[in-house]
């Protein structure tokens, strides 16, 4: 950590979020009768909420210096599950409840593998990925969940909201915000938190240390299974459907979401408030770039420019690496200003 | 940063071209428009579109159905005329929720009927399916080994799979060997590739295999490949799609084992959609829920005619 707050320190560390204000002010300007108002705001919250969930529950893992690529396959797993659940009578509680020892489960599986056995994260996450997927496929034949045979209190969740005066906040908002709120707490004040943040550091430090790392990444891999298990009940019931591959689109928008969080802290270390503005950023230009008629393809080429732009600029800046003259025309000096 | 931050900026306006406001505006969303039926039918939209003088959103999420319903919300905050989906209306109902609150009539092409909609275009895909399948029936005179190429989470194509396995079933000595359902990892073709090469090894009888019934053309085209790179091309084995897509014409005009394709008019549906939003915005409502548009046989006799 710095010990004086010197402008290019400041800038680095709030650069993304100067840029993610940026766009705000861009598509306020493009488009101010819709985008800056408040049903608008609480629709890109409630849209975002998902993959929030999985990528604050994805920093955890990623704090270790690990990957969890099982993620979306998991949450497509879970809604399949619980709609399976509901197909063969079983009440909302008790398909929720199944549905996220599922996701308990598969963390728990991926931990072993990583943790216990010795698999590198990707091989082992993208192994059981692959039979997450096959298995939701299997259970379901293929097909959709969806119809009389879902609660109609598990659908109308996902598009409920607490209704406060004017002010109506959707359930699935409250609940990223509480996962969130979870989140923040174990990384920042609990010894679990820190000692994550230790192994991500140096793991041979850490074990020297005296940190029990196969347990405390084993127990990350867990909390980010339940994390993808919640945001797949959300995804159905958000939905009133279960689709066997409907959550594959969340993994890589979260490891996006946790990369841009990265940005945003000194040691380019995962956190989980970065990690919510990364959410925001991929949230607000998707909302944004629709509302401005954008191609959707344009759109995808802009989101990944910009991932990379953000990763890029960021990396340089921190390792001080000799960048090339016209990179470093658009890179703040070392020093510079105080 | 403080540079990273304009050019983001500069970034977005190179993309965000002002558009006219005051001509109608027609959001279309679907999340398979590297479909080639999809991209056939949103041409023709966007055609029909362009003689009205509306100006068309195209969106699409590939695949990602709960994007898509996230940009319908979008776009039912930003106050479109009307929208017009292709994807099954009963996986994005909060999307369609959004539109009816804001007043936005929603269309489908090609999706299926749903009490949110304005009404739906689409073929029918149960005689669609029923004239292949019978296709079938006829060249095997009645007799023989099916492989099925299906697809049960998107009910237009469910139908077809159905209505062809009734058939089959109805015919005696017809038999299914296997009902598929190719993977889309690397697209239906080569999803169907790599199964109807597992089929193929394991009966390695020529004779063993008789027909392939897909239920559109991609999964045809991938059998078809198959079929020809193990040598087993002249053992006689007939290929049917649907959808007359241009390289299955391509593949029947040759003479290959891909015999018979249903043309869908995707064009014909887009101008009917654009037809049925244009009465809609001038204040007809249509009754009907949903509006079918022929489809027609296609061999090789009517590409050579």
């Amino acid at each position: 950590m710095s010990q004086r707050p010197h402008l290019s320190s400041f800038l680095r560390r709030y650069g993304t979020l100067i840029g993610f204000l940026a766009i705000v002010l861009f598509f306020w300007t493009q488009r101010p009768q819709t985008f800056m108002t408040l049903p608008n705001w609480v629709n890109i919250t409630r849209q975002m909420s998902i993959l929030g969930v999985v990528a604050f529950t994805m920093t955890i893992v990623m704090v270790t210096g690990d990957f969890d690529l099982s993620v979306g396959a998991m949450a497509s797993l879970v809604g399949i599950v619980a709609g399976s659940a509901f197909q063969n009578g079983g009440g909302v509680g008790q398909a929720v409840a199944l549905a996220l020892l599922v996701g308990v489960a598969g963390g728990a599986l991926n931990g072993l593998l990583v943790a216990g056995v010795g698999i590198s994260a990707f091989v082992a996450t993208l192994g059981t990925l692959t039979v997450f997927r096959g298995l939701a496929l299997y259970t379901s034949s293929g097909a959709s969940i969806y119809g009389r045979v879902i609660p109609a209190e598990f659908s109308s969740f996902g598009r409920g909201a607490i209704v406060i005066g004017e002010l109506s906040i959707p359930n699935l908002t409250l609940l990223a915000a509480l996962a969130l709120a979870l989140v923040f707490v174990i990384l920042r004040f609990t010894i679990f938190g820190r000692r994550l943040y230790a192994i991500g550091g140096n793991r041979e430090a850490a074990r020297f240390g005296g940190i029990r790392i196969a347990r405390l990444r084993m127990l990350s891999f867990v909390i980010s299974g339940l994390g993808a298990a919640a945001a797949g009940l959300m995804l159905f019931s958000r939905l009133s459907t279960a689709h066997p591959t409907q959550g594959e689109g969340l993994m890589l928008q979260a490891i996006a979401a946790v990369f841009l969080g990265m940005t945003m802290n000194e040691e380019a270390q995962p956190n989980v408030l970065g990690s919510l503005v990364g959410v925001l950023i991929l949230g607000v230009l998707a909302n944004g770039l629709t509302q401005m008629q954008i191609d959707t393809y344009i759109q995808q080429i802009l989101t990944g420019v910009i991932i990379i732009l953000a990763v890029t600029l960021s990396s340089l800046s921190q390792q001080g690496l000799r960048a090339p003259e016209w990179l470093r025309r658009l890179l703040p000096e070392r020093g510079e200003a105080a | 940063m403080r540079k990273l931050s304009l050019l983001l900026v500069l970034l977005l306006a190179i993309g965000g071209a002002a558009f006219a406001q005051d001509a109608p505006t027609i959001a279309v969303m679907t999340p398979f428009l590297a479909q080639p039926g999809t991209q056939l039918m949103v041409e023709g939209f966007e055609a029909a579109a362009a003689d009205k003088g509306w100006q068309v959103n195209v969106i699409d999420t590939s695949e990602d159905i709960a994007a898509l319903v996230s940009r319908m919300e979008d776009v039912a905050l930003q106050g479109v005329d009307a929208i017009v989906i292709n994807v099954d209306p009963t996986q994005i109902e909060p999307g369609l929720h959004a539109a009816a609150d804001a007043g936005i009539p929603v269309f489908g092409l090609d999706s299926g009927a749903h009490p949110l909609l304005a009404t739906n275009v689409t073929s029918n895909g149960y005689t669609m399916a029923a004239e292949t399948a019978t296709y079938v029936v006829d060249r095997l005179n009645g007799a023989g080994n099916v492989v099925m190429f299906i697809f049960e989470p998107y009910p237009p194509v469910q139908k077809r799979g159905a209505i062809a396995q009734a058939i089959f079933d109805n015919t005696p000595d017809i038999s299914i060997m296997d009902a598929i359902t190719p993977s889309f990892d690397n697209g239906p073709l080569e999803g169907a590739r790599n199964a109807m090469e597992a089929v193929l090894l394991a009966h390695p009888e020529a004779g063993s295999i008789s027909a392939v019934w897909a239920a559109w053309d991609d999964p045809a085209l991938g059998a078809l490949q198959a079929i020809e790179d193990a040598g087993r091309a002249d053992e006689g084995i007939v290929v049917v799609g649907i959808d007359a897509t241009d390289q299955a014409r391509d593949a029947i005009a040759r003479g290959s084992n891909f015999e018979a394709t249903v043309a869908q008019d995707f064009g014909g549906m887009a101008a009917r959609v654009a037809d049925l939003v244009e009465a809609h915005l001038g204040g007809m409502m249509s009754a009907q829920v949903n509006h079918y548009v022929p489809a027609r046989l296609v061999t090789q006799a009517d590409l050579m005619g």
